[in-house]
């Protein structure tokens, strides 16, 4: 199937110059004088090397055929992780590069949905923002009131992020697993 | 008062919190306030244009915002935000009034908003009437040595360091003909190719069309191989534009098949635009009506052109030069920052989110 710049969009598998590549960066460029661009960084799925190509707006590449099935998480065995699709019991094994950071992110036995071409795992689709316990945060000094303050806090998943100082141990917050930012505080 | 809690909090909130830095906003406070002071020293004069006019920009690739103003008797007159004040100072030019200068805002519409890019921008914009365009490249080099100095670097605003890699702003900046540049980083002799450039690019690769035009091809190769190893040892001045790339400009004194026209690249960024100011009305016309034609073509707003721009050069307008160079980006290369959002306090994404 051909797909035009206009459907671009991160995440995206495309099939450029023959091979199999991912959609990491996306931007719009307009050269002033001359129709619009779109400026790429495509990771290959093949070497995972990461190559910037500018396509002109309008431009259609043939798509690499990925769909989306939710699969449990089970276990990580080394590099690898293993999935299963909670329906049918089948088991697959993905490679912990291709989840990439989300990968600390993993909860034994949820469900998240994974990208798979036939039988292999080429992605993950991560939530935009996961709620964590925080385990460890240095105490909240007593007067302190100033704002601009963060400190650095440690979740339940051994993930380390900065928050503001507020932030205690016991909170729940909300994190975007990407950037790794702190979002809010759920609840305290 | 509840809110919708959103996946991403205001630049405000998270510099509140302690999540974000306010220092390159703060740098981009310093920069205006050294290009303002380096005008003013020079004797140019500083000049508030409409950002609300009647006749916008008749650049065919940039789409304007439209608007309307309506008095109390309900008489109501179409209207825009500029893409760029130049019209204005151009007349301003013709009155007699330069060396002038302006720092104001622009607005481009269908545009995303991407590190580089944001609907509404700041443009810097200077005229020097009886000068060239070599003149203003020597504004741009003592411009941009002034900012570092005025940063307050160890090298006396001879080298500034962005993303990891140190730019030498001190010695005479690189100047390389668009011709050079095709020649040199992609193999393309454009004196002979200019209006075959479709096949070249094939012949390189690049998916071309039935309907794609060799200004596409141009920019497809221009920016894949040329533009990202522009102004990485000095900036660079790419100058004399093909005369179709130059709607504004004049012809070059040398060679008539090139125009009067430099791109400003740092460290592979676009800062800014110049020409050596066309100064022929009828010349000018024909140009306005032909990129007038060329905007409905394209589906873009129709309006009509600026007849007292027209005018203006009718009556006499001494040879001129004058620049548009882009204050987001240039303050994002020395706050030394990926973004021009992160030289924003409100950039767009967050307001239309």
């Amino acid at each position: 199937m051909q797909i035009t710049t206009s459907e671009f969009r991160k995440g995206l598998y495309i099939m450029f110059r023959d091979d199999p590549y991912q959609i990491t960066d996306l931007e719009f460029v307009n050269p002033g004088k001359g129709s619009a661009f779109f400026r790429t960084k495509l990771r290959s799925m093949k070497t995972g090397r990461v190559i910037d190509y500018t396509f002109k707006s309008g431009e259609s590449v043939e798509d690499y055929p990925v769909i989306t099935l939710d699969l449990q998480y089970l276990y990580r065995d080394g590099d690898h992780l293993i999935f299963m699709d909670p329906e049918t019991f089948n088991q697959f094994t993905g490679e912990v590069a291709i989840v990439g950071e989300f990968a600390d992110f993993l909860r034994e036995n949820e469900t998240y949905p994974i990208m798979l071409h036939g039988e292999e795992i080429v992605g993950i689709r991560p939530p935009k923002r996961i709620v964590a316990k925080v385990a460890e945060a240095e105490p909240v000094i007593k007067g302190n009131t100033a704002t601009g303050l963060t400190k650095t806090v440690v979740l339940d998943n051994g993930v380390t992020i900065t928050a503001p100082s507020f932030i205690e141990a016991g909170d729940t917050i909300a994190v975007n697993p990407d950037s790794r930012e702190y979002i809010e505080r759920v609840t305290s | 008062m509840r809110r919708e809690k959103s996946e991403i909090h205001s630049t405000w909130e998270r510099v509140r919190d302690g999540l974000a830095s306010a220092e390159p906003c703060f740098v981009r406070e310093q920069v205006v306030d050294a290009t303002r002071a380096f005008f003013k020293e020079r004797g140019f004069h500083e000049v508030e244009t409409p950002l609300f006019v009647r006749y916008p920009g008749m650049e065919p690739y940039l789409e304007v915002f439209q608007t309307e103003w309506r008095d109390t008797r309900g008489r109501c007159y179409p209207g825009f935000l500029t893409t760029s004040p130049e019209y204005a100072m151009k007349k301003l030019l013709a009155a007699g009034v330069g060396p002038l200068f302006q720092i104001c805002k622009s607005f481009r519409n269908r545009e995303d908003v991407s590190s580089r890019h944001n609907p509404e921008f700041t443009i810097l914009e200077w005229y020097r009437a009886n000068a060239d365009y070599l003149e203003i490249m020597r504004d741009c080099e003592e411009l941009y040595r002034a900012i570092a100095t005025a940063l307050g670097t160890e090298s006396a605003g001879n080298t500034w360091t962005y993303r990891g890699k140190t730019i030498d702003l001190g010695t005479e900046w690189e100047r390389l003909s668009v011709r050079e540049a095709f020649t040199r980083y992609a193999g393309v002799d454009l004196q002979r190719d200019l209006y075959q450039l479709v096949d070249v690019a094939r012949d390189k690769g690049y998916a071309m069309a039935p309907e794609n035009t060799w200004e596409q091809a141009y920019h497809q190769i221009f920016l894949n191989e040329i533009e990202p190893r522009l102004g990485q040892t000095t900036p660079t001045f790419l100058y004399e534009y093909p005369i179709a790339m130059a709607a504004l400009a004049r012809a070059s004194a040398n060679d008539s098949t090139v125009a009067e026209r430099f791109e400003l690249y740092v460290a592979g960024i676009e800062m800014a635009n110049a020409f050596g100011e066309l100064t022929d009305a009828d010349e000018q016309l024909r140009r306005l009506e032909a990129e007038r034609q060329e905007r409905r073509l394209l589906g873009k707003t129709d309006y009509a052109i600026d007849t007292d721009f027209v005018h203006a050069l009718a009556r006499g307008i001494p040879p001129s030069a004058g620049i548009a160079l882009g204050i987001d980006r240039t303050a994002m290369f020395f706050a030394d920052v990926d973004s021009i959002r992160e030289v924003l306090w409100f950039p767009a994404d967050e307001l239309f989110q």
